[in-house]
């Protein structure tokens, strides 16, 4: 059966028809956002990871019926100047580059649920998600990093107030 | 838990900023090309392209490991609401004869099967659909009638004899060499490569001999990007858009099957994400392109991950070797006789077989050495190259032995291999001579990181700790092809056309830098074109990490063709002698008049015209002399070699049987690092990689079916896999003829990587394993075993 849902996809709001057996993987690379790609279909792997209302999402085993109304985020959709893409760049954690957007989203739902997140808190947050070039360590640094600068911009708000 | 900055490196690195190095380009860590487009995933890879509306493909699948199609059956499929046709092996058959079987060494796989399956998963027929989801359901509803044959699973019963999985052996015209094949019957092994190196004798008084069997299971690259081809017509022309590292054997192959001219077949790639050898040669390309062509219609085929896992395997092989030492601790002989599990077609294993048989009995100085290596067909999925292209197998085998040895003769497992390593000029097994592999270099290396010489705190309660080290030896694929074309743009930016595929080894990255080097051009002004048939020249292959020096040297090459013809257009401004102009990073500058032109100043002045190119080519060729067929052995069998070394210090848990890496050490002679950064990160990427084949990562089969091909049961390494510490070392030896003496590097690391885990483990528990991986079950059985009584 096909439904009319509302998507807010990086702020911006879209109305997709979709079948019930739609998945949200699909929608989204349907509407351009190719950051999103499929490498399990299983959600054993993370490359097809997004954020919905903030929390990771496996985005090869949801259906899209279900995220009527919800706010999506895509790595592609990050704000140009995206702390944690800094750090990804500056630590050079990429190599294929392909599973790195979605490192990078669970690393957003990490820091925003606990910005003190040390490497075992990083290390345990980031196991399902498959990086076959081996980059864990770049990646790992990359995350130690971006959690340093969350917490000194914080830190920084918070004396200018 | 860091990696450390390079610790170590080998003398005899060429000075940076010498007389001979013009920019300041090579041997800097410049940012990976599209690192940030990586980052946020815009890069654009095959399937996020937007292409013509495309009809679907999906396949039906043989549910027999071997058996004849007695029919097919396509009726309820095409009643399958937005299934358009469905196409079999022997429609494909009446209309393109047998072009229809393909292959890189054996013309032995058809992209359809006709008249036979031979391995479980094998394609059948061809749903064309409008959707994935419609040609998925047609695909299910193909009835096919087999008469079941009794399948060959195991190599060893294979090599003995019936039942065979092919009824002749089929070589392809490709290499000339395996042409007496042709014809054979009644047997299972497609090639045989045997050396011969010295006589046989009795083993001295004193000497010391250790034998084993060896196995290593079949394994998956499992690239996290899924294999992609999509195919049109554009006329009489065919275009295709493919995830391959090899675009111009794509465009060869497809043009065979066809009968089509070069210049009617368009490859192009896009980056790919990942590979290690599974997107290459005959893969989906035959197929869409079969299909795009007699049908007349858009095609595209995305397999799932189940599906990738059928398309290619790395080869199991076993290895039965021995190696014996003289009282002085010297290695006077080595056996050994390997059998690669090639599946049900030949691929690439042939090479395999004999690349590999080369370099059995490792990087030692043998006075008489015997290997018999064979490829062998079984009724399973096909198995082709894997980072490595089939040598960690026999090192699994080698450096085992080499470790046994050292321990049968008391001696420290590293000063016996320091003692019997290959030197600089040495001769190897093969009878070609040793240059820029400094196995010493590279077993020193990783020794004194993890402090060898000092004494291991081995505690005796649950945890028991370890140190292992193995070296390893790879030849590179000789002799193989590269081209390059450089456009320099007007404004100093530059435009580099060659047929080499970035999958994540940075190739565009090193390119562009080998092409800035001699312009003294800055960071980011030289852009590397994704391979495209239609525009980029012929390229062997991306594989066996063979582009930094093949690809690297025709770059090298056309960028100094380039330089040379800028200053000649400056001595004509300047009115001075070519010899007295000199390029800087400013541009062209007379040493003489002192006179000067910025490139942009310097073009635009020459062409009259903004936006205008100059253009240089080079190729670059590499040759060899066929290995002679009685003794396998050649004087100039490959134009370089691979050297690398790992040690690892690791905890076993005698409770569950689990291995902890506390500190892998890997080093890799790269002849020069032409980006250190990028070099860092293929040593310890291809480490993390055989870490996983090391301790768990293996295709589990049931009578020839793979009972674990998803990411739910195929276990790779997780960010928890990683070892504690990581320490990749860059050694430099320059290679005489390398791009500013570089080699590749992709593979090194990964070439000792099991042995010295497994080396390290014996170390820790007594406990030698000969089968890969060292689970944690396999490890407590042994346990087990152990304590029991005798």
């Amino acid at each position: 059966m096909s439904t009319e849902i509302t998507l807010l996809v990086n702020g911006e709001r879209r109305a997709v028809p979709v079948d019930d057996d739609d998945l949200l993987l699909d929608v989204l690379r349907g509407l351009g956002h190719t950051s999103v790609r499929e490498g399990c279909g299983v959600g054993a792997c993370g490359a097809c990871t997004v954020l919905a209302d903030g929390h990771s999402v496996s985005s090869c085993l949801a259906r899209a019926v279900r995220y009527d109304g919800a706010a999506l985020t895509t790595a592609d959709g990050l704000p140009a100047d995206d702390d944690v893409v800094e750090e990804f760049v500056a630590a050079r954690a990429m190599q294929c580059g392909y599973c790195i957007p979605g490192f990078v989203l669970m690393t957003h739902e990490l820091l925003a649920e606990n910005p003190d997140a040390g490497e075992a808190e990083i290390d345990a947050h980031l196991e399902g998600n498959i990086c076959r070039c081996g980059t864990y360590l770049e990646i790992r640094t990359a995350c130690v990093n971006a959690a340093r600068r969350r917490r000194e911009a914080a830190h920084t708000e918070k004396e200018s107030a | 838990m860091t990696i450390d900055s390079r610790s170590a490196v080998s003398a005899g690195v060429a000075d940076r900023g010498s007389a001979a190095f013009e920019g300041r380009a090579v041997g800097e860590s410049w940012g990976r090309v599209a690192a940030r487009s990586k980052v946020r995933g815009e890069l654009q890879h095959a399937a996020d392209e937007a292409l013509r509306p495309c009809l679907d493909v999906v396949v039906t699948r043989s549910t027999r490991p071997h058996a004849e199609i007695l029919g097919v059956d396509a009726a309820r499929a095409k009643a399958v609401d937005g299934v358009v046709d469905v196409v079999t092996g022997a429609d494909l058959h009446a209309l393109l004869g047998d072009a229809i079987f393909t292959g890189p060494a054996f013309a032995d796989q058809p992209c359809l099967a006709v008249g036979k399956v031979r391995y479980v998963g094998e394609p059948v027929a061809a749903v064309i659909a409008r959707g994935r989801a419609a040609a998925r359901a047609g695909a299910e509803e193909v009835a096919v009638d087999y008469r079941e044959l009794d399948p060959v699973h195991d190599v060893d019963a294979a090599v003995r004899g019936a039942p065979f999985v092919h009824d002749e052996l089929r070589p392809s015209v490709v290499f000339g060499d395996l042409a007496h094949l042709r014809g054979i019957r009644d047997t299972n092994v497609n090639y045989e490569y045997v050396l011969r190196h010295g006589d046989p004798v009795e083993p001295p008084p004193g000497s010391v001999t250790v034998s084993d069997e060896f196995w290593c299971p079949p394994t998956h690259h499992v690239p996290i990007e899924l294999p992609f081809t999509a195919a049109w017509r554009d006329g009489d022309r065919l275009e295709i858009l493919s995830t391959t590292q090899t675009p111009s054997y794509v465009r060869q192959s497809v043009a065979d099957l066809l009968g089509l001219p070069l210049a009617s077949v368009r490859v192009r790639t896009a980056p790919l994400g990942g590979s290690f050898g599974a997107k290459m040669y005959d893969r989906l390309e035959p197929l869409a392109a079969a299909l795009a062509w007699t049908r007349r219609t858009a095609v595209r085929i995305a397999v799932s991950r189940e599906e990738a896992f059928l398309l290619t395997t790395r080869h199991g092989a076993a290895v039965t070797g021995s190696m014996t030492a003289d009282a002085d601790g010297n290695i006077v002989a080595a056996d050994a006789d390997v059998r690669y599990d090639t599946g049900a077609y030949a691929d690439v294993g042939p090479r395999i077989t004999a690349k590999s048989g080369m370099v059995a009995s490792g990087p030692y100085r043998i006075a008489q050495a015997h290997v018999r290596s064979r490829c062998v067909y079984t009724n399973k999925p096909s198995a082709g190259p894997f980072r490595g292209f089939g040598v960690p197998q026999v090192t699994w085998s080698h450096e085992s032995l080499v470790d046994e040895l050292a321990r049968a003769r008391g001696e420290d497992p590293a000063a016996f291999r320091r003692r019997n390593l290959l030197r600089e000029g040495d001769v190897s097994v093969v009878g070609t001579p040793m240059h820029s592999a400094d196995f010493v270099g590279c077993l020193d290396a990783v020794t004194a990181a993890l402090d060898w010489e000092s004494p291991l705190e081995r505690p005796t309660g649950r945890y028991r700790r370890g140190r292992g080290v193995a070296v390893g030896i790879k030849a590179v694929l000789t002799p193989t092809i590269s081209n390059a074309v450089l456009q320099l743009n007007q404004d100093g930016s530059a435009t580099l056309l060659i047929s080499t595929v970035d999958m994540g080894q940075g190739s565009d990255t090193i390119m562009a830098q080998i092409a800035a080097e001699p312009l003294c051009l800055p960071e980011g002004a030289v852009r590397v074109v994704a391979a495209d048939t239609d525009v980029t020249p012929y390229d062997t292959i991306t594989a066996g990490s063979r582009s930094t020096y093949h690809s690297g040297n025709a770059v090298r090459r056309a960028a100094e063709a380039m330089r040379d013809k800028l200053i000649e257009i400056a001595a004509a401004r300047f009115g001075v002698a070519a010899t007295d102009v000199k390029i800087t990073g400013d541009g062209l500058v007379s040493t003489q008049t002192q006179q000067k032109a910025s490139i942009p100043e310097l073009l635009h002045a020459h062409f009259g015209a903004r936006g205008t190119t100059l253009t240089t080519e080079a190729d670059f060729r590499t040759t060899w002399q066929p290995y002679d067929k009685r003794t396998g052995r050649s004087p100039q069998v490959t134009e370089h070699w691979f050297a690398g070394a790992a040690a690892a210090q690791l905890t076993v848990d005698t409770a569950t049987g689990r291995v902890h890496v506390e500190h892998l050490a890997i080093a890799g002679d790269v002849g020069r690092a032409i980006n250190p950064a990028l070099v860092e990160q293929q040593l310890t990427g291809a480490a993390i990689m055989g870490v996983g084949h090391a301790l768990f990562d293996q295709l589990v089969f049931d009578e020839g079916q793979i009972v674990n091909g998803t990411l739910l049961d195929y276990q790779l390494p997780s960010i928890h896999d990683v070892p504690d510490r990581i320490t990749p070392i860059v050694v430099e030896n320059p290679h005489r003829t390398g791009p500013y003496g570089a080699k590749g590097v992709g593979e090194t690391t990964i070439i000792p990587l099991a042995p010295a885990i497994a080396n390290a483990v014996r170390d820790a528990i007594g406990i030698r394993f000969t089968r890969l991986p060292l689970t944690s079950e396999r490890i407590l059985d042994a346990l087990a075993a152990q304590e029991e009584p005798s």
